[in-house]
């Protein structure tokens, strides 16, 4: 008797030992198991608030770039055809300016003295077999043919430039001597002698002085061709 | 006043057209205003020359005005002649310092030494042409004012225009003064000819509109609008072979107007190719044969063929190239495709 029942009741003891064991474990868990919980709520939050404030970044961005630019492909498409035009302008006012053409390409010089734009001529090359020139609108008289045979084939941009100082000088010339028969009508007396090149004026003009006019000649001679000023000028009385 | 001269004005006065005549004769300037508002011009042209010939006659017109008178008249109306183009060349590269002066000296001197009978007037223009008028004469007859040539030309340019309406034997002194007069070594005749001394200048001068491709920005072209008609019930049905035609003939002929040509003459020297069942000719000759385009303007109409369906586009490049060539009589012979011209040189 006696003994068993002291087993009994110490078997009964251990377990019960066992049992709040366990359930102090159990808690034990449940407290680091809340604790973990209470944790991963915190990061939640941080997270949250951080994706919160990304999105609100955005959405003002847009906001802010929705409100100036409403038709934005139009609008987009304006502004490069603007843009190429004022390229292509560009181009052009550097005297020199080409298009590619399906044989080869196509040149234009642009002509000008001091500040007036002047007439503009074109020239058709074809690249292949050889560089050559397939139709022009230089005028006769610009040694075009000679230039050609000098550069074409060896230095095109020399050509180019060569071409443009002749063509640009035979400008310049032909303005001047169209300005002096329209500006100064009165002072010259019959009409001024002048070529096809402007390379030589002739005429005759009168100076008063104390009331008396005497009668001059003048005689100019432009020897360089790339060139819109006279080299030799002749005054006789 | 000589008689003869005042027989000469009297028939420009009368050849010229009733409305034009007091602007050709304020031209000449021998008149002057108040000599001219004396006369009526509005009675019959018989009857104003007569008062011309009489206020010539108060001024005492010499031949030197006559002639002034003829040139201004066909430079007034250049048209009425046929006019052929000369080509010069010279083997130098120095630059060429035109002085009309000295041209008009060395082209007398020249033509003089070779003919005393001549009678030479010049007359310069705006556009630096200088106008030639000759009336020949023989080593034993004085110079025939009836038998004119008329030259132009453009300082510093290897292109004369020439005019000879008959008595082309004094064609060879004419171009040998003119290569002197103007520093040249030879000279040739173009297969260039038309009424039109505009066109073949522009031809030459390459004035006619070139389609040049370029970036600068032209004005954009109205033509889409003429393909669509007002209706709507009428659909162009191949518009876009229309459109295929109309921008091929733009590439080749430009936008402006063409050069005024009467006509485009073709030698043909090549083989007739036939079926050999035919045997249509035995022997293998060229099969010799000419075409000739006629037409009041032929380039506008060469323009407007394939538009009005009556060609394929793009044209044979025989057609289109008469511009480009300078040329409107062309030879073509088997195989090598054009041949040029024969070369003249007297």
């Amino acid at each position: 008797g006696v003994f068993a029942h002291l087993e009994m009741l110490e078997a009964q003891a251990h377990e019960a030992a066992l049992k709040e064991e366990e359930m102090e474990q159990q808690e034990e868990k449940l407290v680091n198991l809340k604790a973990r919980v209470e944790e991963l709520r915190l990061r939640r939050d941080e997270l949250r608030a951080k994706v919160d404030l990304q999105e609100k970044r955005q959405l003002g961005k847009e906001e802010v770039a929705s409100g100036s630019a409403q038709p934005s492909a139009q609008a987009m498409l304006e502004w490069k055809l603007r843009s190429v035009k004022a390229m292509l302008q560009i181009f052009y006012l550097t005297g020199i300016s080409g298009k590619l053409t399906k044989r080869g390409v196509c040149f234009c010089i642009s002509t000008a003295y001091e500040s007036t734009y002047l007439d503009s001529y074109h020239l058709d090359l074809l690249t292949k077999p050889e560089v050559r020139i397939y139709r022009h609108s230089v005028p006769i008289f610009i040694p075009l043919e000679q230039i050609a045979q000098k550069y074409l084939q060896t230095d095109i941009r020399r050509f180019l430039s060569v071409l443009s100082d002749h063509l640009n000088a035979y400008a310049g010339r032909r303005y001047q001597a169209d300005q002096l028969q329209e500006h100064f009508s009165d002072q010259i007396e019959g009409t001024l002698q002048r070529n096809s090149l402007c390379n030589l004026l002739v005429f005759n003009y009168n100076v008063s002085r104390k009331s008396q006019t005497f009668p001059f000649n003048a005689r100019l001679l432009y020897g360089d061709p790339c060139c819109s000023l006279p080299t030799e000028a002749i005054v006789s009385c | 006043m000589d008689e003869t001269v005042a027989e000469y004005i009297r028939r420009t006065v009368v050849k010229t057209p009733r409305d034009e005549i007091k602007t050709m004769l304020q031209k000449w300037g021998f008149l002057s205003e108040t000599q001219l508002q004396t006369i009526n011009f509005h009675q019959i042209k018989e009857n104003i020359s007569r008062d011309v010939v009489q206020l010539c006659e108060e001024n005492s017109a010499d031949i030197k005005q006559a002639a002034a008178l003829d040139i201004i008249y066909n430079h007034i109306y250049p048209n009425k002649r046929m006019w052929s183009v000369y080509q010069m060349s010279k083997r130098g590269e120095e630059t060429d310092f035109f002085d009309v002066t000295d041209f008009k000296k060395k082209f007398k001197r020249r033509l003089r030494s070779a003919l005393k009978n001549v009678t030479i007037n010049f007359r310069e223009y705006e556009d630096d042409a200088v106008w030639i008028r000759i009336a020949w004469g023989t080593p034993y007859t004085k110079p025939n004012q009836y038998k004119t040539s008329y030259v132009v030309y453009h300082s510093q340019t290897p292109y004369v225009f020439i005019s000879v309406s008959v008595l082309k034997s004094n064609l060879p002194l004419l171009c040998q003064a003119l290569v002197a007069a103007s520093n040249y070594h030879d000279i040739r005749e173009m297969e260039l000819r038309s009424h039109s001394l505009n066109s073949l200048k522009d031809i030459v001068f390459k004035r006619y509109s070139q389609n040049f491709q370029t970036y600068y920005p032209k004005p954009l072209q109205e033509r889409n609008i003429a393909l669509e008609s007002a209706d709507l019930r009428i659909v162009q049905e191949n518009r876009n072979e229309k459109e295929r035609i109309l921008r091929v003939n733009k590439e080749v002929f430009g936008d402006g107007p063409q050069p005024k040509l009467e006509f485009a003459q073709y030698k043909l020297e090549t083989m007739f190719k036939s079926d050999p069942e035919m045997n249509v000719l035995d022997k293998k000759e060229p099969f010799r044969c000419v075409v000739k385009f006629s037409s009041p303007h032929l380039l506008e109409s060469l323009k407007s063929l394939a538009p009005a369906g009556m060609a394929d586009a793009p044209l044979s490049p025989l057609l289109t190239c008469i511009p480009q060539k300078a040329r409107n009589y062309f030879k073509i012979r088997e195989r090598k495709g054009f041949f040029p011209g024969s070369f003249v040189s007297p």
